[in-house]
């Protein structure tokens, strides 16, 4: 995956603000909100790494508990990208295992279930958005459950 | 029980034999005997909220967030006050939702440290989330789930 360019906090902050809508939510942040200072804040405060491949942006936050873990968030609705990038960071990060926190009804569901992901569970109300409370979906995946196209 | 704010001389509520994290600190039984307690830091930011109950523990909100009107719990419990653990949590949950006005308390409960199954659901949490190999406990990777209490209003 040569072609995957590596934003820092600010850049990153900029880049979330200009992808219509399918940022909300997107390791937590909210470009709609957040001002740009406040998300490069959070993503500097988890850790966050953030990545841009074309139009998209992908980002991941290593599990400090559990290192060979980390959190994934994309905003394409491609599922071949997510697999690649899945396996960029198996290579990279020496990752074993993935996990996902997507707002309910959000594009990036079918992107996770359509690369190998299983959903273990539901948070409750767990965001605010456009006046009501949201569910946030959990999906987790192995190296293993990955599809290997 | 009531909660008050963190002071400099609670310092000694901040550390003990728990998992890091936990929602519910209950002090683990085998803890090595090299190995540093773990311990809390002193409140630094404005995304922790931090409570003492002298003489039982400690409890922490991180996280908080005031647009999504939620915070993640951490509670630990002094080895000699185990028995307030129940009235601790159940505390805990009333503060957040009464006078920090937050709608969502959420916490890990690692089922590896066989935590009293009862404790948290009578304080009005449920298991909402499970994710495998969460956490790094007795050499080993074990699954950690997501607790929470939403409030209805």
């Amino acid at each position: 995956m040569t072609d995957l360019e590596r934003l820092d906090p600010p850049a990153a902050a900029a880049a979330l603000r200009a992808t219509p809508d399918g940022a909300r939510g997107f390791l937590g942040v909210d470009p709609v909100t957040q001002n740009d200072m406040a998300i490069a804040g959070e993503l500097t405060r988890l850790g966050a790494h953030v990545f841009r491949r074309g139009q998209a942006l992908l980002g991941f936050v290593p599990n400090s508990e559990q290192p060979r873990q980390a959190t994934v968030a994309t905003t394409s609705a491609d599922p071949d990208l997510m697999t690649e990038f899945l396996t960029f960071l198996g290579s990279y990060q020496r990752c074993t295992s993935y996990v996902a926190m997507v707002p309910s009804g959000s594009a990036a569901e079918s992107t996770f279930n359509g690369c190998g992901f299983h959903r273990t569970g539901t948070l409750r109300g767990h965001r605010y958005q456009t006046g009501q409370y949201q569910d946030v979906h959990v999906y987790f995946a192995t190296v293993g459950d990955l599809c290997r196209s | 029980m009531m909660l008050r704010g963190y002071r400099a001389g609670d310092l000694e509520l901040l550390s003990g034999t728990w998992l890091s994290g936990e929602l519910l600190g209950l002090p683990l039984p085998n803890w090595p005997v090299l190995a540093e307690p773990a311990t809390v830091g002193p409140p630094s930011d404005e995304t922790s909220e931090l409570c003492v109950a002298p003489g039982t523990g400690f409890v922490r909100y991180c996280d908080v967030d005031w647009v999504h009107r939620r915070a993640r719990l951490e509670i630990g419990v002094r080895r000699e006050a185990v028995d307030s653990a129940e009235l601790l949590i159940s505390a805990a949950v009333a503060y957040g939702f009464r006078t920090l006005s937050l709608r969502r308390v959420y916490g890990w409960v690692t089922p590896a440290t066989h935590p009293p199954p009862y404790l948290c659901e009578r304080a009005g949490l449920q298991r909402e989330a499970t994710i495998p190999s969460a956490v790094w406990f007795d050499g080993r990777p074990v699954p950690r789930e997501i607790w929470a209490a939403v409030r209805r209003d």
